[in-house]
């Protein structure tokens, strides 16, 4: 009968030894969790004078091209995707629709 | 092949397939009708291989059998022929018709060699009214395009999807669009159906009765009366219509339609002499009024219309054919005119009538 106590004792050190683990394996993993949100956050992270300096640019380049497109269309060429850049007769229904949804 | 028939019979079989034969040389069988003994019937049909048409007569059939003859040629001699019993009698491949004491022979083809109109293999039938349908050809036909650089805008979209069914054409600076609706209808079908067929079916459609259509992906058959009519689609895709059509407007006008029609028909007269060759009615819209004031070499027309305005006030260009291409359709009293500018498209429809619609881009001049 000894024996057998003297063993389940052993198996509960065991567990409890065990128990212990998994609970610092958790704690690392919360650190490691919140490690790799604030990592994420710092790749992410473009600064405001950055960020308005690129929508700024791309204005710009929309803009440019869309005055482009409006010289091309004027001076009698299609800008739409079923013609673009062929030769037109008159107006375009679909040229038109395009710089108007622009 | 032994008929006995009236010239009637033969007048109307004849009639009704003439407009598929090929004009063109590349295949002289094509240039043929081909008439057929089927059930007590005479089959004529012909063929340009795009669009086929099929008619049946009911005749005295004393024997079987098929001949294709020259269309021209049997087209002619058929109206020429007397009112009386004609019996037509076939020997190898050429004919003869007797008619009194006389008789008329003509040179056949081999009919081994003519092209199979074969029916489109599908179990998606549609019916729908014929005098809808062809109200609804007769409203959008006029803006399909007529050159063919691109084949897409020589054609009409057929868009059926649950019971909505929609015909849309466009040549780029105009666009009509009629829909309507079909109770019952499960069926869903997009194509482009060749202009030259729309007008073949809107030609020999009766107002009362019912169309039948019958579509796969690349043919579709019209079924009415005693006629078929097999034609194949356009290949292509047809562009997104819906995103050119404007959602709101600046300007909107109520038109008595017939008043415009004669205004506009009026104002024709001058600018399509003039030194644009343009065609270009000019009209200014202030103070609930459209005001039209041209002149050119060979006069001048001003005149005004009243018309119940909501919006700003606008100057605004049209090519005069387009505007009396739509106004010839459109049956109601009065038509809506919306507009956001001088170059911006303008909307016409019909009052009170959801179904039409069309868009017209002004002239920038």
């Amino acid at each position: 009968m000894g024996q057998l106590y003297q063993a389940i004792s052993e198996v509960e050190e065991n567990l409890s030894r065990l128990l212990n683990e998994v609970k610092s394996l958790r704690q690392y993993i919360e650190y490691l969790e919140e490690e790799n949100v604030k990592l994420k956050r710092q790749l992410c992270a473009v600064s405001e004078a950055d960020t308005a300096r690129v929508q700024k640019n791309a204005a710009r380049i929309q803009k440019e091209a869309h005055v482009n497109l409006e010289k091309l269309y004027s001076e009698g060429f299609h800008v739409c995707h079923i013609y673009f850049g062929e030769p037109m007769e008159g107006s375009c229904l679909f040229c038109n629709a395009f710089l108007r949804k622009d | 092949m032994k008929i006995l028939c009236k010239k009637e019979d033969l007048i109307t079989g004849v009639n009704t397939v003439q407009r598929a034969v090929s004009s063109k040389n590349t295949h002289p069988i094509l240039q043929g009708i081909r008439l057929r003994t089927e059930d007590s019937n005479l089959w004529f049909e012909a063929t340009d291989l795009e669009i086929g048409i099929r008619c049946k007569v009911p005749v005295n059939i004393l024997e079987e059998g098929e001949v294709v003859l020259p269309a021209r040629l049997f087209s002619e001699i058929t109206r020429k022929l007397p009112d009386t019993e004609i019996k037509i009698e076939s020997v190898d491949n050429n004919i003869n018709i007797f008619y009194d004491n006389s008789d008329f022979a003509i040179n056949g083809y081999d009919p081994e060699e003519y092209p199979e109109i074969a029916e489109t293999s599908s179990t998606d039938e549609i019916e729908i009214p014929a005098d809808l349908f062809k109200n609804m050809i007769r409203q959008t036909i006029f803006a399909c395009a007529l050159e063919e650089t691109r084949p897409v805008f020589t054609g009409i979209l057929l868009e059926i999807e649950q019971e909505n069914i929609s015909l849309v054409s466009t040549d780029t600076h105009r666009l009509a669009c009629s829909n309507a609706l079909i109770a019952g209808n499960d069926k869903e079908f997009r194509g482009i159906i060749p202009s030259k067929t729309m007008q073949e079916i809107s030609r020999l459609l009766n107002d009362d009765g019912i169309l039948n259509i019958k579509c796969n992906n690349s043919k579709v058959t019209f079924n009415f009366d005693t006629v078929q009519i097999l034609t194949r689609l356009i290949e292509g895709q047809f562009p997104s219509y819906k995103q050119i059509v404007p959602q709101s407007c600046n300007t909107k006008l109520h038109v008595n339609s017939r008043k415009l029609m004669d205004t506009v028909e009026r104002a024709s007269l001058l600018s399509k002499d003039n030194y644009l060759k343009t065609n270009t009615v000019r009209f200014n819209i202030e103070n609930s009024q459209i005001n039209i004031n041209q002149y050119s070499e060979l006069g001048k027309i001003s005149e005004q219309i009243d018309v119940d305005q909501d919006g700003e006030d606008v100057a605004i260009s049209f090519n005069a054919k387009y505007i009396l291409d739509i106004l010839k359709v459109v049956e109601t009293e009065n038509i809506i005119m919306e507009t956001s500018g001088s170059f911006s498209p303008c909307i016409f429809r019909p009052e009170n009538n959801d179904d039409y619609l069309c868009l017209v881009l002004p002239l920038r001049n």
